[in-house]
């Protein structure tokens, strides 16, 4: 199993290359001259002009600039916002670790209930409130998460005042509920979807059967044998989501008011902050890697078929 | 004592009547029954499906709206006076207007279009490059797949929102719907890409490949005619419900400032400006998001019908 | 109840079952009044084909029947009460304690993701087995014994009698019994008691018996027989069990995820989880059907020494007539949900009444003698061929492979796996050449490398005298004209998404033969030939049955009127019927056209059949080429031997009446 984890490891390697690279290629194929940007309406002063442009080594070749980029990086140094000059890392620890909290909440969301509602779903295909589940699921997809935020938004918190209607600056548990419901609420949908198939199929595999023809009891059978066996795509979705709701809380973000991670890279790119933005979409992107790297090695863990491949 | 060879009661020799049990020919065939394809069973599944009936008539009610918008209203969206701003509906404005004073419903209706085209668009430009990546990895295997699998695994590791955004900041002054659908499309052909790879995968590795090489066949020509036609479905699938998927995101893009070009118009867009009027005018926000979200489940309906059809392990119903 | 001791009652009754299933098209009836007993300690073979309702008779007994399966109708009782009508957790209450299953294929019947040890504690717990001590049935041993002699049988041996042998008291026990045993006990008995007392498995009465019967007195023997077998750990148990299924390395063994496992051994892991509650009657569901014929041979008759041993009851589902009849005392063949025939298995098999039965006793391959004749004449052949300016030649060589080697790479090992190694025979024209193994003896790399589909490592295959691997691609293209496949899977060998006439005019079109007119006459043709309607032409292949696939298949392969088919396994999934209609097809086609004949098999008892030569694989080598009757009746090697050993019925007399 370690020899899979760590072949896992290397392979990751060359995935985060390329995509740090692919991320600051985009980014700086941006039309216009940051150095520029940076005077704003005043004249340029080719002199300071090109002392930035050497201090960021936005005079060499551009696979050398990434190449400093990424040696920057690994020492955790993004260099400074354009504008203001704030050191890039002090700006995302001020906005990284409510969006962690966040994405922590609506992944814990997504997950109970999730694999709740999915699992009763699968285990009673056909009956009414199977049918309600599947509604419901199948509207929270295809509704735009920032519809549902909006309509959550003014239901539940302008029109029946249950929760704040925005977050504010230094948002509490309560605070941050119904900002992470919507942001768990289209993966949750897919979970249910997930988790109900997999019950529902698994349900007549042969083993089970087999289980049945042991003697076992129907709870054990369930638990033992189906769930044990359907939760693991399921468990593997929900920690390769764990990564992508990260990246995906802006829009949460942006209907709650919260100054996570997701409203720093929005305003980011409105003010052409190219510097904050492929640092925060670097981190995040990296973040994703990691979680997907962390579900490889736990599905290794639940499916003993996976280790010896 | 009995003899061990003496048949225990209920055990005796039993032959049964000729006349109750008759013989059919072995391995007879059933000449009656109707021919059917892996294509036309689905279909003659999905025919009874209340879930394909419904979400394929909402797709061509929706294909309609979008070809012929003139037919269902004669308000150009466009028109916009500040005098109507808010305004409640009124006969032949059955939605009321919005902020602009546009005509909601005129906008609705012509805002399918580009919903519809975004989606459809994206949808295809995914299936054919990532079909095709897929396809060439799963069949050539070795080095070709390990370097397209690492490109694929690059793009995987940019989630579709995160990039389309870094991407589309920098058009934002110039955007068009066709940059729309190449932003989607560059960070959406993977997912088809992996689905198009374990599918030739499997399909390179059924016997009637080997048979038809046996036969004569090249490589190409199994390629083409067998690998392809095989793994078609699943692609195809994922593609429906990805469908949906574009549709949404597009709206998602025009809600941070990042969709449409203003002069166009788009659910998205019009769910973005109505934001501000929440509170106080929330029908303003209703109206495109419920046509959005219509469209997004008939594809994402015709999807699993689709599905269902194609493969009956994993039946929803 | 009688008070005759003499006639048992039955375990299970089966009585007018009806069964039914709901679908699309309506209720189909899977199993109509099907009437049938099994005694304790007795073995009762249902056989039938696919769909027959064999499966579902005996899962109905079980309360596991798929999907909409239900019992409409009659009654199912087991040790004298009703239950079919029990509600799943009646069920429950006698599953695994009263009934146990063995099911049919061992590749999807264990959970992936658990230790086998897991699972069979699973079985043990939930069934509240005590695992100190053995739970034997208490047989109405009421045939052989009278009550009387029953309760003296009785007496010999309390509870503590069956306690089993620990791991941890095993060496101990052994060292004391070997110095009571000093100059007494000759070495082979002391080697018997370390081959057989298996911790988990073997009782205080058999440590003591074992004992008293190499010389040690009974006093001495029961002294030390209590002291130090006092009962097993769950470990043990476990371990025990599957080493009584026959796996070898059991405690080790035990440790390990099914995946890790052959198919073989699967079956040993299920057959011990099937009896670990020790079940009053054992459903065996085609329990070997998947697996070689000397592994199926091996575990049968451990399962029968085992069954024997603890009286378990057995119903035996089977589609194999001939191990049915060498196996039970008792045969029910069912046809499409009936009840065709039933009674005493040599009676049934020597003299079948129902003209189903007949048609299985004559189609059965274990059970025929001889080649196929061909209703056609063979004479044919040979005016045409000499109208045709070839005269018959029989030692004509048209394959001919020489000192064939194939290695595989193994992804985790450095040495290359010699798949094939050093394989030579020739194939002469118009005769049938049989390729037999077991699974990983390298007869279908054999057949891939004929087919120039894999290229060998060292040596060569020449056809008409011509190297085939130094084929151009032109060559190669005139090569594959005359020499045709057909393969093993017939769900797998056509193109699902091609209609019938789609795939049989797939190599006329490759090799560019006709214009689209004379194709589809040609096409036509060959449906005639295989016997098939020509209305199938616009089905597609899910429409057909597993044995008309295979014909579609024939008659691909003789579009381009071929000299050579390799047949790889070509009849191995069908039924027994069907595989006989298509080896009559084989035959026929062979005595009207010459064609030579490359036929890959497992299964001996085909070969016979079909076969003019035999060649004999095992672990990529060929142990034995010879003609078909000395194979048979002079086997050279102990391989060979044990192959024909395993063949199931091979040895019973049968069809007098025929």
């Amino acid at each position: 199993m370690w020899k899979y984890f760590l072949r896992r490891v290397l392979q990751m390697i060359p995935v985060v290359l390329g995509t740090t690279l692919l991320i600051y290629a985009l980014v700086f194929a941006l039309p216009g001259d940051p150095v520029v940007a940076m005077f704003g309406d005043k004249p340029v002063n080719p002199t300071i002009a090109a002392q930035i442009r050497a201090e960021y080594h936005l005079d060499q070749p551009f696979i050398i600039q990434y190449l400093y980029f990424l040696k920057n990086a690994f020492t955790l140094d993004f260099g400074n916002t354009l504008r203001g000059g704030r050191p890039v890392i002090d700006v995302m620890a001020a906005a990284f670790p409510v969006t962690i909290k966040l994405g922590l909440m609506a992944f814990v969301f997504e997950g109970i209930f999730g694999v709740i509602f999915g699992i009763v779903s699968g285990l009673k295909k056909g009956k009414w409130y199977d049918s309600v589940i599947l509604i419901v699921s199948l509207l929270l997809i295809s509704v735009p998460t920032f519809v549902t935020g909006f309509l959550m938004q003014y239901f539940l918190g302008v029109k029946w005042r249950i929760f704040p209607v925005t977050a504010g600056a230094n948002p509490g548990f309560i605070d941050l509920l119904m900002p992470a419901m919507v942001l768990g609420s289209a993966s949750m949908a897919y979970i249910i979807r997930l988790t109900r198939t997999e019950v529902a199929s698994n349900r007549t595999l042969d083993y089970v059967r087999t289980a049945r023809a042991k003697g076992l009891s129907n709870r054990k059978v369930i638990t033992n044998h189906i769930l044990r066996n359907s939760l693991i795509p399921v468990i593997t979705y929900l920690g390769a989501d764990l990564g992508a709701l990260m990246g995906g809380a802006m829009i949460s973000e942006r209907i709650f008011n919260i100054n996570g991670i997701g409203n720093t890279l929005y305003k980011g790119i409105l003010q052409g902050e190219s510097n904050l933005v492929v640092s925060i979409v670097t981190v995040l992107v990296l973040i994703f890697v990691v979680c997907n790297l962390l579900v490889d090695m736990l599905y290794a863990v639940l499916d003993p078929r996976i280790r010896y491949e | 004592m009995t003899s061990p060879n003496t048949p225990l009661p209920g055990q005796e020799r039993y032959v049964a009547p000729v006349e109750e049990t008759p013989l059919h020919a072995v391995d007879a065939i059933d000449e009656n029954a109707p021919a059917t394809s892996m294509w036309a069973d689905a279909w003659r599944t999905l025919r009874k499906n209340p879930l394909f009936i419904i979400s394929a008539l909402v797709i061509l009610f929706i294909a309609f709206v979008a070809l012929f918008p003139r037919i269902f209203t004669s308000v150009d969206p466009n028109y916009c006076t500040l005098d109507y701003s808010r305004n409640l509906p009124s006969a032949g404005h059955p939605f009321g207007y919005d902020m602009q004073g546009c005509d909601i419903y005129s906008r609705v209706i012509y805002g399918t279009r580009t919903s519809l085209t975004v989606g459809i668009a994206t949808t295809l430009l995914v299936i054919i490059f990532g079909g095709l990546i897929g396809a060439i990895a799963g069949y050539f295997g070795g080095w070709v797949d390990a370097l397209l699998s690492r490109l694929v695994d690059i793009f995987y590791a940019v989630p579709l929102l995160l990039g389309a955004i870094v991407v589309l900041q920098m058009f934002r002054t110039s955007t068009s719907i066709w940059k729309i659908v190449l932003v989607m499309a560059m960070f959406g052909w993977v997912s088809i890409a992996r689905i198009a790879r374990s599918s030739v995968l499997e399909a390179k590795n059924l016997e009637f490949n080997t048979a038809s090489t046996a036969l004569g066949s090249t490589p190409a020509r199994n390629l083409f005619r067998h690998i392809i036609p095989n793994a078609l479905a699943p692609v195809l699938v994922v593609g429906t419900t990805s469908l949906a998927s574009y549709i949404v995101l597009e709206a998602t893009l025009s809600f941070l400032g990042l969709g449409m070009p203003s002069g166009t118009v788009s659910w998205g867009g019009d769910i973005s400006s109505a934001q501000t009027m929440l509170r106080t005018q929330p029908m303003i926000l209703f109206y495109p998001s419920v046509a959005l979200a219509i469209t997004a489940l008939a594809f994402i309906m015709l999807g699993d019908a689709v599905r269902d059809a194609l493969d009956p392990k994993s039946r929803t119903e | 109840m009688t008070e005759n001791t003499n006639i048992p009652a039955p375990l299970l009754e089966v009585k007018d079952l009806q069964v039914e299933f709901n679908t699309s098209a309506g209720n189909v009836k899977a199993v109509r009044d099907a009437t049938f007993n099994v005694y304790p300690g007795q073995w009762v073979a249902i056989v039938g084909e696919s769909g027959s309702g064999k499966s579902t008779s005996a899962m109905a007994a079980l309360g596991l029947l798929p999907g909409t399966g239900h019992i409409t109708g009659g009654s199912i009782k087991l040790e004298g009460e009703e239950i079919s009508h029990y509600t799943p957790k009646q069920f429950e209450a006698i599953r695994g304690l009263k009934m146990g299953l063995v099911p049919q294929d061992p590749m999807s019947n264990l959970n992936p993701v658990y230790r086998i040890d897991a699972q069979i504690k699973e079985s043990l717990i939930a069934n509240n087995i005590d695992i100190t001590r053995e739970q034997r049935i208490a047989l109405a041993e009421g045939l052989e014994l009278t009550a009387a002699e029953r309760a003296a049988k009785e007496n010999v041996h309390d509870a503590d009698d069956e306690l089993f042998l620990g791991s941890a008291q095993r060496e101990e026990l052994l060292a004391a019994a070997k110095e009571a045993g000093k100059e007494i006990v000759s070495e082979e008995d002391m080697k018997f008691w370390e081959e057989t007392w298996t911790p988990g498995s073997v009782t205080r009465w058999n440590v003591r018996h074992d004992m008293i019967q190499a010389g040690i007195s009974d006093p001495k023997a029961t002294e030390i027989a209590a002291k130090y077998v006092t009962g097993s750990t769950m470990a043990d148990r476990i371990a025990g069990l599957l080493d009584e299924a026959g796996l070898p390395d059991a405690a080790m063994r035990a440790r390990q995820y099914p995946h890790e496992y052959s198919g073989g051994m699967r079956q040993r892991a299920l057959i011990a989880m099937g009896l670990a509650a020790r079940p009053r009657l054992l459903i065996a569901d085609e329990p070997t059907s998947a697996l070689d014929v000397t592994v199926q041979k091996r575990i049968l008759d451990h399962l029968h020494t085992l069954t024997d041993s603890l009286g378990t009851a057995v119903l035996f589902i089977t589609h194999d007539l001939g191990l049915a009849a060498e196996r039970a005392q008792h045969i029910v063949v069912m046809y499409k949900g009936q009840i065709v025939e039933s009674g005493p298995s040599l009676d049934v098999l020597q003299h079948p009444q129902h003209p189903y039965t007949k048609r299985l006793v004559s189609a059965a391959p274990s059970l025929a003698s001889k080649r196929m004749e061909s209703t056609k004449e063979r004479a044919e052949v040979h005016t045409k061929q000499a109208e045709a300016g070839h005269p018959e030649n029989v030692n004509d060589t048209i394959i001919s492979v020489k000192n064939l080697v194939r290695e595989f790479k193994v992804p985790g090992r450095k040495e290359l796996f010699k798949a094939v190694d050093d394989v030579s025979f020739d194939v002469k024209r118009g005769t049938t050449l049989a390729i037999v193994g077991e699974s990983g003896s390298g007869k279908s790399t054999v057949a891939n490398m004929v087919l120039h589909l894999l290229d060998p490592t060292k040596g060569t295959v020449t056809y008409e005298g011509q190297d085939i691997h130094s084929f151009d691609a032109k060559q190669l293209l005139d090569f594959r004209r005359h020499v045709q496949p057909v393969f093993q899977n017939p769900y797998g060998s056509l193109d699902p998404t091609y209609t019938i006439f789609r795939s049989i005019e797939e190599p006329l079109r490759i090799h560019k033969i006709g214009d689209a007119k004379s194709r589809e006459a040609r096409v036509r043709e060959l449906l005639d030939m295989v016997e098939m309607p020509q209305s199938v032409m616009g089905r597609y292949p899910n429409e057909l049955s597993g044995g008309q696939r295979q014909r579609i298949a024939v008659a691909r392969a003789m579009a381009l009127n071929p000299d050579v088919i390799v047949a790889d396994e070509a009849v191995s999934a069908l039924d027994v019927l069907v595989q006989d209609q298509v080896l009559h097809l084989l035959n026929d086609l062979q005595a009207e056209r010459g064609l030579t004949y490359l036929f890959i098999t497992h299964d001996l008892a085909v070969v016979r059949q079909i076969a003019d030569e035999v060649v004999v694989m095992q672990h990529g080598k060929l142990v034995e080429h010879a003609t078909t009757d000395e194979v048979f009746n002079n086997p050279q090697t102990q391989y060979t031997r044990d192959l024909l050993d395993a063949i199931p019925g091979g040895k019973l007399e049968l069809g007098l009446d025929m």
